[in-house]
């Protein structure tokens, strides 16, 4: 009995731990995401957004929405980018946490470097991949002509697949130093010891990568792929400001569409709707995500 | 994982071309920007382009200093301050936050966890109003307390979640033998766990710091006067401005990466020995 | 239990933000009360006039900033009633800022905005009604409807532009082209001036209001309206931009290009003739003083067409709206005007100005003339619906993602949707 009133009072200490941190949050966040859903349901406009009566329209937005052909290509659009860019910046940021962290000469001062690219500004990274992917000023369409890969300038940022590709470069880009310093981190936290006994098993390296490093690293693994995915589904700025969706809606993302809808054509609700649908996936995708860990934690 | 083996000889030197070769290409692109915001505009349309430019100019980083109302320098020191502000935010807050919910299992806790990942799911277009008019409201509106407040929201979850991993794989046993030596939970998280724990509230620290840094919806829609807005305001009005003039362009993003990057390499000295001498053992 | 727990979370959320915003009101509103005891002890006019009135505006150019701050330390010398101050933001971020401070309720007591945006703002009921307040009967029709909304006048127009014929004097004379008249004749010239590393023609294209600016000349040209694209006319206008592009006499770059890139694509020589506005020309007779270029009328194919740009002024209900319209008077006198539209090379809207403006620029006179077939967009609330269709659809015929048929039918549902 009195072991259990003390686990609930250890226990309930962790919760002063959290509440400062989930206070700020719900303030500033949960707000807008109540406020957010509302306004979905309602029918605002550039007529009654300040004066005049919000009706409740129900799912209207939402069935609206999912009949627009922009929404649809703006919804597949955002789950191939948000894949493809995961996958790729994964593996190349494993494969560079696992070269750097052999103790050679350049180690540090070269992984340090690499990092670059995540801290610049993405307004600036959009800048300077729209000016490396440009037809005719790009030098990515010289180098690609001096090696004779392609005979004529490829109008990058002017035809819809190829657009698409660029923006997914731009990202991976930034992408690369995320996953490589933070499996980097993780792998810190492997203790030497269990390399060192199974070298003395003799187990190979590949056997000790997918027998220790691997299941070990799950929990850095997961939280990489689920924050990667969260902050690639809601990817802005690079999109807004490399092609702000186009050529003809091509690059539109869900975030992108929903903010053309809001604040250049005045359709709030709309707006509203889409960004809620963005939210749904990301909603899913967090809870299996925290299904997985928990039951790991709790057995 | 790191070896503690130096690796000598031959090894150590493939592997030091190899780094340096990875080096090359993927900062390529930063190699660009900075020799072409040295070159003429003319040079730049060159065809084969120059790697190396034929004429230095310097023009392109002169006329920033005389541009208009835009200081660079005090854009420059508002996106310190706002940086600083939303660093020293997000680590305050989420540091015992991460702690609380590796090491407790209270009621409630699973759902907290959602919530920390929900709230940095909305994408900005619908943050914008609603945080706007509370900012209004709390009369931190136009001030960098809005900004600050604003970009630590994005800092706080990732935090937590990366950081209550770091949490979780440091042993009981080492929190034990602090109450043993008469600390309570608090003053134990403080001395011993905090200590334990520093390369990833350094890895957490420097990540807010950088998403505040890089932030540009916020910083611009919260703030209005001009003189008080970051830097990459500044760079969003330079594109406006001069389109596609890439060498006026580049040189203004040189400038916002440069001082940035010697921060960095600066404060990369703490976060790599923290990442290697492996301070979380078992 | 989790249902519950759920719902508990979204009410204590809905708590503390209700807790926010009611404690954030109840100050704003004693103010609001406690100003209007004051006004009411005081006296009327003069102690709504007093205070500062602040001004929004999106010019990045720096020749224009600089001319309304001398606009503005102008009037502030001249009385001390009113302090007048400009705040700029940026033109990708206007109605963004606008639109969230009308919902903040936290907005300037003065703008200066695109003229296409100006009836949504009006049908948003963020600006006052001035009606009878300006004698605006010597100005321009575009410009006046442009502020205008159910037969009230919502904003006076500050200053107007319109979109000409740039060439480059020096390509067209190598190539013995004259100057083009009629689209079969600029087809034709663009097409000769077309080199590997020079495109005949570029005019901004981007999926966007400014896009539809370029655009909208080849459609009114036709005799079509900007509301009706699915017609022989709307087609014909898509068609011959698509030609344009196919015939390679224009990059396919411009849907990526401002009409500030347009500009240096032009006196980089990289483009030899272009569309664009007056408010280039200072621009370019300093960064390219030694390059020959001109301007005339942009070729037409029934009739002469071009768009009207321009900003207008509107004053915020609920500020300080006798401060702004004294700033306004001021601001709209013969001198006042005149410098300014001088300054930005503008014209001005007032007709009586504008006929005299330029006397002695015949490059000026060439927009001037260009002015008489300026027409405007919209002016409808919901303008930026029916741009953004049209827009979509010179995009989606310059790419070759759909005919010029298709496009028009598309683009035409959405208008219909719009305009019964």
């Amino acid at each position: 009995m009195k072991s259990v009133k003390k686990f609930f009072q250890y226990d309930n200490i962790g919760l002063l731990f959290v509440l400062p941190a989930f206070l700020y949050m719900l303030v500033f966040v949960g707000y807008p995401i109540i406020d957010n859903i509302i306004l979905s349901f309602q029918n605002v406009t550039v007529k009654n957004l300040v004066s005049g009566s919000r009706d409740f329209v129900g799912l209207k937005n939402y069935f609206d929405i999912f009949k627009d052909q922009v929404f649809i290509k703006a919804l597949w659009n955002t789950l191939f980018f948000t894949v493809s860019c995961l996958v790729i910046q994964f593996i190349i940021g494993f494969g560079l946490a696992l070269f750097f962290c052999k103790n050679f000469k350049f180690a540090k001062a070269v992984r340090g470097l690499l990092m670059m690219p995540w801290m610049i500004p993405i307004t600036v990274t959009a800048l300077i991949f729209k000016f490396i992917f440009g037809t005719d000023v790009g030098i990515l369409n010289y180098i690609l002509q001096s090696f004779g890969l392609i005979q004529q300038n490829i109008e990058w940022l002017t035809t819809a697949n190829t657009a698409m590709f660029a923006i997914i470069c731009a990202n991976i880009w930034i992408g690369i130093p995320f996953n490589m310093i933070l499996i980097s981190t993780g792998l810190t936290t492997i203790p030497k010891e269990l390399y060192e006994s199974a070298s003395i098993d003799g187990s190979g390296k590949l056997n000790t990568f997918i027998k220790i490093t691997l299941p070990l690293l799950k929990p850095t693994i997961e939280s990489v792929l689920i924050l990667g995915f969260i902050y690639t589904f809601k990817v802005f700025d690079l999109v807004y400001v490399m092609t702000s969706g186009g050529p003809v809606n091509s690059t539109h993302m869900l975030s992108t569409y929903s903010y053309k809808l809001s604040f250049e054509m005045f359709k709030y609700s709309k707006g509203s709707a889409v960004a809620n649908v963005l939210l749904v996936i990301l909603l899913v995708i967090s809870i299996l995500y925290l299904r997985t860990t928990t039951k790991e934690e709790d057995a | 994982m790191d070896d503690d083996k130096k690796l000598t000889g031959k090894t150590n030197i493939i592997f030091c071309i190899i780094s340096i070769l990875l080096l090359c290409l993927l900062l390529f692109p930063l190699f660009w920007i900075i020799v072409t915001s040295l070159k003429t505009e003319q040079e730049i349309f060159q065809i084969p382009p120059t790697l190396i430019p034929d004429t230095l100019n310097l023009k392109s980083y002169a006329a920033q200093v005389k541009s208009g109302d835009f200081n660079m320098f005090s854009s420059f020191a508002n996106s310190l301050v706002i940086s600083f502000g939303a660093m020293a935010v997000a680590v305050v807050l989420s540091v015992p936050a991460s702690y609380g919910i590796a090491k407790y299992r209270f009621q409630g806790r699973k759902l907290m966890l959602l919530g920390f990942m929900v709230t940095q799911m909305l994408p900005v277009s619908v943050l914008l109003t609603p945080m706007f008019i509370m900012f209004k409201n709390m009369h931190v509106y136009n001030t960098p307390l809005a900004a600050i407040l604003a970009d630590a929201t994005i800092g706080i979850p990732f935090s937590v979640l990366i950081l209550k991993n770091y949490f979780a794989s440091i042993p009981r046993e080492l929190e034990e033998a602090a109450y043993i030596d008469g600390c309570n939970r608090f003053t134990a998280f403080v001395r011993v766990l905090i200590p334990i724990a520093k390369p990833g509230v350094m890895v957490c620290a420097i990540f807010s710091f950088l998403y505040a840094w890089g932030d540009l919806a916020y910083g611009m829609t919260f703030i209005i006067d001009q003189q008080k807005r970051p830097i990459t305001a500044g760079i969003f009005n330079f594109m406006g401005q001069y389109g596609t003039k890439w060498s006026y362009l580049t040189a203004f993003a040189v400038v916002t990466i440069i001082p940035v990057a010697l921060i960095f390499i600066f404060m990369q000295k703490y976060i790599i020995s923290g990442m290697t001498s492996g301070a979380v053992k078992g | 239990m989790k249902l519950k727990k759920v719902a508990a979370l979204s009410l204590a959320t809905v708590m503390v933000a209700g807790m926010l915003a009611g404690c954030g009101n109840s100050p704003a509103a004693e103010e609001s009360t406690g100003a209007a005891e004051q006004t009411g002890a005081e006296g009327e006019e003069t102690a709504s006039a007093e205070g500062d009135v602040t001004i929004w505006y999106y010019w990045e150019n720096e020749g224009h900033q600089k001319a309304l701050d001398e606009l503005i330390k102008g009037y502030n010398d001249s009385q001390d009633e009113v302090a007048v101050q400009a705040k700029y933001v940026p033109f990708a971020d206007f109605k963004k800022q606008l639109s969230i401070g009308a919902s903040a309720d936290e907005l300037p007591d003065l703008v200066i905005l695109d003229n296409p945006d100006h009836a949504s703002y009006a049908s948003m009921g963020i600006f006052a009604d001035i009606t009878g307040k300006f004698d605006v009967s010597s100005y321009y029709d575009g410009p006046v409807a442009s502020c205008t909304l159910d037969e009230k006048l919502y904003g006076v127009p500050f200053g107007s532009n319109c979109l000409g014929l740039y060439y480059n004097e020096d390509m067209l004379n190598e190539a013995g082209c004259t100057v083009p008249t009629t689209w079969d004749e600029l087809k034709e010239t663009a097409e000769k001036l077309s080199t590997d590393s020079v495109s005949g023609l570029a005019f901004c294209s981007l999926q966007n209001e400014e896009g539809t600016f370029n655009f909208m000349p080849w459609v009114w040209s036709t005799g079509a309206t900007s509301y009706e694209m699915n017609t022989e006319n709307g087609v014909k206008a898509l068609t011959f931009v698509k030609d344009l592009v196919d015939s390679g006499a224009m990059s396919k770059e411009c849907i990526n290009w401002t009409q500030g890139d347009v500009m240096n694509q032009f006196i980089s020589g990289n483009a030899a003739m272009m569309i664009n506005g007056p408010w280039q020309i200072a621009t370019m007779r300093e960064e390219a003083p030694d390059l020959k270029w001109n301007v005339a009328l942009i070729p037409k194919d029934a009739q002469n067409a071009s768009a009207l740009g321009g900003e207008n002024y509107a004053v915020i209900a609920g500020g300080n709206e006798e401060g702004a319209l004294k700033f306004l008077e001021y601001a709209t006198s013969d001198e006042q005007v005149n410098f300014m539209m001088n300054t930005m090379g503008y014209i001005s809207a007032d007709k009586s100005i504008a006929e005299t403006q330029f006397a002695d620029d015949p490059i000026m006179k060439v927009f001037v003339e260009e002015m008489q077939y300026a027409q405007a967009r919209g002016p409808l609330p919901e303008w930026p619906d029916v741009s953004d269709a049209i827009s979509l659809a010179f995009n989606e015929v310059m790419t070759g993602s759909a005919t010029p048929e298709e496009a028009a039918a598309t683009a035409q549902s959405t208008i219909d949707e719009i305009v019964q």
